[in-house]
């Protein structure tokens, strides 16, 4: 009895690891270039001065104005994934994964902000998330940029 | 007679990996990564073969409740359980290709290991005189199954520790886990709850679906795994803009 509870711990522990590794792993694809400054900046997106908020002072900036802007973020950039230059107006497997690993993390983040711990490794995982998201939108906008018709001869066309 | 709702998730989870171990076969055959991944594409294609095609047979023409089906499905299992040992060893393989010292020590570890679980395996046994036989094949599937899942752990701490940048064998070796973590976990639950209908009913829909997890991460593994920029290119990357620069 005590060695099948002791499995099913362990195991149910090491499925969430490797889940949150498969995400880790998927996060660290490098793109041609840095895309997401672009979609940053045409969205006024808030989540790279909150990553360099952390960088730079240790801790991010007051609670609510993080959950607030990593969320307003996150809704602004799903809503992209799905409509920005896709075609299928749908999410892939990969980033239905990461949109559930960006819940969980943010549960942990608003866990971690009750029980006091350090908020900033979860706060920091959430901005590479968004980076990630930030960098598929971008990447998919330059290839419609640089297809048959570009972003000018579209507007030239009209 | 028309079928329930979860008859019809679980018709669908079955079909969906039959279909990703197709598409596994294909990617590999096609991309010419068969070379590569060998043993990998041995094992997909058993899995195929075995769950997807054989035991479907074997249960249409003796029944599903039938005593040549029991018999046939475990000894599967057993071989299948084989197949991912073997699995894991070419992993093992993979991420000291260029540690042959490492290989050497980790080459015994993994027969040590394979010869303690068949040990464990026959002493566990020793109650079961009446069904020694199949008793045997059950038991060495689930030790097997709970060794390649702790072997896989190692293997992901060594890929960290040892600051291999193989990021392929890293997803497909997270795929292992998903899939040996879920089993082992369903396993657990149904011993914990000693055997309870719930329990089964849910392990039922749990273990397929960690195997279409398995291969759905394997399948991005082959397909698009992320190339990592080393260290040497960053550089070069930016004595390149500084030379810019100075220009």
């Amino acid at each position: 009895m005590f060695m099948a509870a002791l499995i099913l711990m362990v195991s149910t522990g090491l499925f969430f690891f490797y889940l949150q590794a498969v995400c880790q792993k998927i996060l660290r694809r490098q793109f041609t270039q840095e895309f997401f400054q672009s979609i940053v900046n045409a969205n006024r997106l808030e989540f790279p001065s909150v990553r360099k908020a952390i960088e730079n002072f240790g801790s991010p900036v007051e609670y609510p104005r993080l959950t607030v802007t990593l969320k307003c973020d996150f809704l602004a950039l799903t809503y992209l994934l799905k409509n920005a230059a896709n075609v299928n107006q749908h999410y892939s497997y990969e980033e239905r994964l990461l949109i559930l690993y960006f819940k969980l993390v943010f549960v942990s983040l608003v866990t971690r902000h009750w029980l006091k711990l350090r908020e900033t490794p979860a706060a920091l995982k959430l901005t590479a998330i968004l980076q990630y998201f930030a960098n598929v939108v971008g990447e998919r906008v330059n290839t419609v940029r640089f297809g048959n018709l570009t972003a000018s001869d579209y507007l030239l066309n009209l | 007679m028309p079928l329930k709702g979860d008859q019809l998730l679980l018709y669908g989870v079955q079909y969906a990996t039959y279909a990703l171990e197709v598409w596994v076969c294909a990617s590999l055959v096609w991309g010419e990564r068969w070379r590569r991944l060998k043993g990998l594409g041995l094992y997909v294609t058993s899995l195929f073969l075995l769950d997807g095609v054989a035991r479907p047979a074997v249960s249409n023409f003796f029944g599903a409740g039938s005593i040549p089906f029991y018999y046939f499905y475990w000894i599967t299992d057993v071989v299948l359980a084989l197949g991912a040992f073997a699995v894991v060893c070419g992993f093992f393989r993979r991420a000291c290709t260029r540690e042959e010292k490492l290989w050497s020590f980790v080459r015994l570890l993994l027969i040590f290991v394979f010869l303690i679980v068949l040990g464990v395996t026959a002493l566990s046994i020793t109650r079961h005189y009446a069904h020694l036989y199949i008793m045997y094949i059950i038991e060495l599937s689930q030790n097997l199954y709970f060794t390649c899942l702790i072997l896989n752990t190692l293997l992901y701490v060594m890929l960290q520790q040892l600051a291999i940048d193989d990021d392929e064998l890293g997803l497909l070796a997270c795929g292992m886990g998903v899939q040996f973590a879920g089993e082992a976990a369903c396993f657990a639950l149904l011993h914990l709850t000693a055997d309870n209908s719930m329990a089964r009913g849910l392990t039922k829909f749990l273990a397929p679906s960690c195997t279409l997890a398995m291969l759905w991460i394997w399948v991005y593994a082959i397909g698009k795994t992320p190339q990592t920029v080393s260290a040497r290119f960053m550089r070069g990357r930016n004595e390149a803009l500084v030379e810019a620069v100075g220009d």
